[in-house]
């Protein structure tokens, strides 16, 4: 592609490495200019009082003594910093506005888990309001019941506590290991089995509702999971099985059903009766987040993206599945990020000095835990137009309540659990992982592919070959980059970004826009 | 000086200084310099409570 250079001085700091040190965290703060430094650091403050409110809290305090992974919360504006790095303009609103949000949003997740927790706020009524619900289903089956609380505890644990601090399952998964569990499945569910085990999760909640995920790591992590719930806490477990081969007609019926089972579990165990009213205007919700993700999209696919990386994935999961339409502080949101995507598109502004390549990332990512989006784009020129797991549904979900959209509705609702992150593309067959990459690298104009490797996932090794010919084909250069999720101990950071390092010297022939990042000494940072 | 313009100007005075302290700390990652002396002790903390562990 032709390097589109920007034709604004990036104001404040050129070159980045000067962050960083052999240290947990950064020297320093990025220099961004006057008034992108005076922005960022009124959102520094505004997160600043965030965790004041829910530290001030006694329950909160004490819940910061008894559960480990509480600690990955002591690193918070690291994290933000991580995905900020070398923005400016619109581009940086953008990313707080989102990354703000949901490190608002688990902040509310923990209180809420520490409110109905057992050994601590031990809030009964509360707790009989709640339902566990798994980390990796859609809320879907939560949209008919505004008086009960969809609990995913799975997210403040184990997922966000990574986002901010990269060694944050590795106890988790010496505990699991340590019982007896294998260590060649994904960390993910390991770690979250590790937790089950260890006695660290919160204890609250009328019942719980598991969905079968993506792969052998995750039905072994339910199972142990689900059997402290039950036997030993007394919380009946609900399994929602999600057809893998989601997009055959003959899967449906039976999907539709299955929601219908889990609807009626919530209600038996909550006494609460199903909303109609309720789930349709979550449906109109939901439909409203999917035009904005298009709108978003279709933004990407020009000349000038404005919301990318690795908070675009991280807003659409929260978005998406936590959310599912529920909550109604997301359409605030959503539309913010639209104007400030408009205004950016429209003025033209760019997140690096030149961009050389538009890349699409593909495969299982743990662009959460590390800045890697955000360094290829500083360091490479290399724009990250959307993700793998940015790619969910896109269909509109019937939205006017009528007898015949209600029995629609459970389709629907089957449809969004079908095609939950991840799952829509590690399951479902060739076409929904290999053919349809290809369909997004034209949409967007990508002429790079970034397929993430998870040295310890199944789901997509066999399908490497055919991605390296069919790439080969349409003349897309396809960077292959390994890595273990969460678990730094086996590809640390700078093992990460040596394989995209490599890559761009030796196959593209290209220098480095930043050589200060080209190699990190942040091995040990958080 | 009028009493007025002394509220005033300690008023001023008062959110300079704030805005010079926590501006400091922000732009120096006082916040997370601190925060990562702190989490090796919570660490320990966290080894040395007594876990119910189930399989």
């Amino acid at each position: 592609m032709t390097t589109i250079q920007n034709p604004r001085e990036k104001k404040g700091e050129h070159t980045l490495g000067v962050l960083y040190d052999e240290g947990k965290v950064r020297r320093r703060r990025e220099w961004r200019g006057v008034k992108d430094t005076f922005y960022d650091y009124t959102r520094w403050l505004y997160l600043v009082s965030v965790l004041a409110k829910f530290i001030v809290k006694p329950r909160n305090v004490k819940g910061m003594f008894r559960y480990r992974w509480m600690a990955n919360y002591l690193a918070v504006m690291h994290g933000m910093d991580k995905f900020t790095i070398g923005l400016r303009d619109e581009p940086l609103r953008i990313t707080h506005t989102a990354m703000n949000f949901v490190i608002a949003d688990v902040t509310q997740a923990i209180d809420n888990c520490f409110r109905g927790d057992r050994r601590l706020g031990n809030d009964k009524a509360f707790s009989d309001r709640c339902v566990l619900t798994d980390e990796n289903a859609m809320t879907a089956f939560m949209m008919g019941f505004p008086n009960v609380k969809a609990i995913l505890r799975e997210v403040p644990t184990m997922f966000a506590a990574n986002i901010f601090n990269q060694f944050s399952t590795m106890h988790y998964l010496d505990v699991a290991q340590q019982n007896g569990l294998p260590g060649d499945v994904c960390p993910m569910p390991e770690a979250e089995a590790g937790i089950s085990i260890g006695d660290d999760f919160c204890v609250l909640g009328c019942c719980a509702v598991q969905v079968n995920t993506t792969c052998d790591g995750s039905l072994m992590g339910n199972g142990v999971i689900a059997k402290r719930l039950e036997r030993q806490y007394g919380i009946p477990t609900f399994q929602l099985v999600a057809p893998m081969r989601h997009r055959e007609e003959d899967v449906q019926d039976y999907a539709a059903e299955d929601m219908k089972k889990a609807i009626a579990f919530v209600e038996e165990h909550t006494g609460q009766k199903w909303d109609w009213t309720h789930y349709f205007e979550c449906a109109k919700q939901v439909n409203d987040a999917t035009r904005k993700r298009l709108a978003q999209l279709e933004i990407n696919s020009t000349p000038y993206p404005q919301f990318f990386g690795s908070v675009f994935s991280l807003y659409n999961d929260t978005n998406y599945m936590g959310n599912c339409g529920r909550d109604r502080k997301f359409i605030k949101i959503d539309a913010k990020l639209m104007k400030l995507a408009e205004k950016g598109y429209q003025h033209k502004r760019m997140a690096a000095k030149e961009y050389r390549h538009r890349c699409i990332i593909w495969g299982v990512q743990p662009q959460y835990c590390i800045d890697m989006l955000y360094w290829m784009l500083q360091c490479w020129g290399v724009m990250p137009l959307t993700d793998m797991l940015s790619m969910v549904n896109t269909r509109m979900i019937a939205e006017e309540d009528t007898p015949e959209n209600r029995e629609q509705a459970y389709y629907d609702m089957a449809w969004l659990n079908e095609n939950m992150i991840m799952r829509n593309r590690t399951h479902g067959g060739y076409k929904v992982l290999v053919d349809e990459l290809w369909e997004f690298c034209e949409m967007m104009h990508a002429d790079m592919v970034m397929m993430w490797e998870h040295m310890s996932c199944k789901a997509l090794t066999g399908m490497h070959g055919q991605f390296e010919e069919q790439a080969r084909e349409r003349g897309i250069h396809l960077v292959w980059v390994s890595h273990d999720l969460c678990d730094p101990r086996v590809y640390t950071r700078q093992a990460i970004r040596d394989q995209f390092n490599t890559y761009m010297r030796t196959v593209m022939l290209e220098e480095p826009i930043d050589p200060s990042i080209e190699i990190l000494p942040d091995d040990n940072a958080w | 000086m009028t009493k007025p313009l002394k509220i005033l100007l300690m008023l001023l005075l008062t959110v300079f200084s704030l805005f010079a302290v926590t501006f400091t700390i922000y732009f120096f990652n006082l916040d997370m310099k601190l925060t990562s002396k702190i989490e090796p002790i919570f660490l320990k903390h966290y080894d040395k409570i007594k876990r119910d562990l189930y399989l």
